[in-house]
């Protein structure tokens, strides 16, 4: 399952390539490329904060259940660890919009 | 994404929009405390109370994480904070231009903290002693590659702040402008209004969700955003500042069980 879905990856990146090539495009390369990037980096990004913020919203439930008491400690811990995590999905998102917005722009 | 966004409201000629209200957010600051500390009282009311409970739980973020010796940084701080958290709501309203959602802001508070906490760092304890500290507790031979990895953090630090921000910022905006695309006279309102029957059905059940959707979770989410934002610029500026004068402490007084 696993070859054929690396397989069916590498199919869908031909068809821009197809595309340019019954244009006939030679300068139009990095457009869809870009827009391709932009989409799929965000949204691995997106997955993958998801997983950690989910992993660390579970620790700090746990541990608040286990100490009731430092409960407003364990939650402001809590907050800056997910501002922390949700910043690298940020990070993505800008360099997303650069792709985007800059190459993304066919000058044709 | 300009031809998304519309302007705002009140333009300078020949000023950028994020510097036009920058002065803004400046007056409407300047001009709260200079209200509030008219006549100060002893037991406060009105106004006073009010910035007296946020200078107090800025007071309470400074004893938690620095100690309270770090009370004396409470101008830079409660600045930075509430200039941010000020700009990021300004940004909210439709019709005002977003101060931090332009690089430049964000930029030029995140510098002025990387300035700030190097500054406290190699005056409290001298610039040989700071830089020292650079290579951290590991053995001599790799002391230099210990230096280069935390320099190269150290420079990490003030792009993370302008990117964090300004990314979460841009992004509420973004998604905004896209909401506003899609309901446009192009989108649900269009079809809505198009005479059609299947028209007036998707449109009006479509319109009504998305207005639902956007006050009813995205503006809220936009505001928890803007607040929570410049609650970690500020966390991460006084934990920068506790990490430049906390080396004093492992070689000069006892470690005390509080810090």
């Amino acid at each position: 399952m696993r070859r054929s879905l690396i397989l069916g990856g590498l199919a869908v990146l031909a068809f821009p390539t197809a595309a340019l090539a019954a244009e006939g495009g030679t300068g139009g390369w990095i457009a869809p490329f870009a827009v391709i990037a932009a989409g799929i980096g965000m949204a691995i990004a997106a997955g993958l904060c998801g997983l950690g913020q989910g992993r660390a919203v579970a620790s700090a439930v746990d541990a608040m259940a286990r100490q009731p008491g430092a409960a407003a400690r364990i939650q402001t811990a809590m907050i800056i660890g997910l501002a922390l995590i949700e910043s690298l999905a940020i990070y993505t998102l800008v360099i997303a919009l650069i792709l985007l917005f800059v190459k993304g722009i066919n000058f044709a | 994404m300009e031809a998304i966004e519309h302007p705002p409201i009140f333009r300078l000629p020949g000023i950028p929009d994020h510097v036009t209200y920058t002065w803004l957010v400046m007056i409407i600051l300047a001009g709260l405390t200079f209200v509030a500390s008219r006549h100060l009282q002893l037991v406060p009311r009105g106004l006073q109370n009010f910035l007296e409970v946020v200078l107090e739980q800025f007071l309470q973020m400074i004893d938690d994480v620095m100690g309270p010796e770090g009370r004396r940084y409470l101008p830079l701080i409660a600045t930075l904070g509430l200039f941010i958290l000020t700009s990021n709501l300004m940004g909210l309203v439709p019709g005002l231009a977003g101060v931090t959602s332009n690089l430049n802001t964000n930029a030029a508070c995140a510098l002025v903290v990387f300035i700030a906490y190097h500054w406290i760092g190699v005056r409290k304890q001298g610039l040989i002693p700071y830089l020292k500290h650079f290579a951290g507790p590991v053995p001599l031979a790799l002391k230099p590659l210990m230096f280069v990895i935390e320099i190269i953090s150290h420079l990490a630090r003030p792009l993370s702040l302008t990117l964090r921000l300004f990314g979460n910022m841009v992004g509420g905006h973004i998604l905004l402008a896209v909401i506003f695309l899609l309901m446009g006279l192009d989108g649900l309102i269009g079809w809505a209004l198009s005479g059609s029957v299947a028209g007036a059905i998707i449109g009006g059940i479509g319109g009504l969700v998305t207005i639902v959707f956007t006050v009813g979770f995205l503006y809220p989410l936009k505001i928890l955003v803007a607040f929570l934002q410049a609650f970690i610029f500020v966390m991460l500026t006084m934990l920068y500042i506790s990490g430049a004068i906390e080396e004093s402490e492992h070689h000069s007084e006892q470690h005390s069980g509080h810090h």
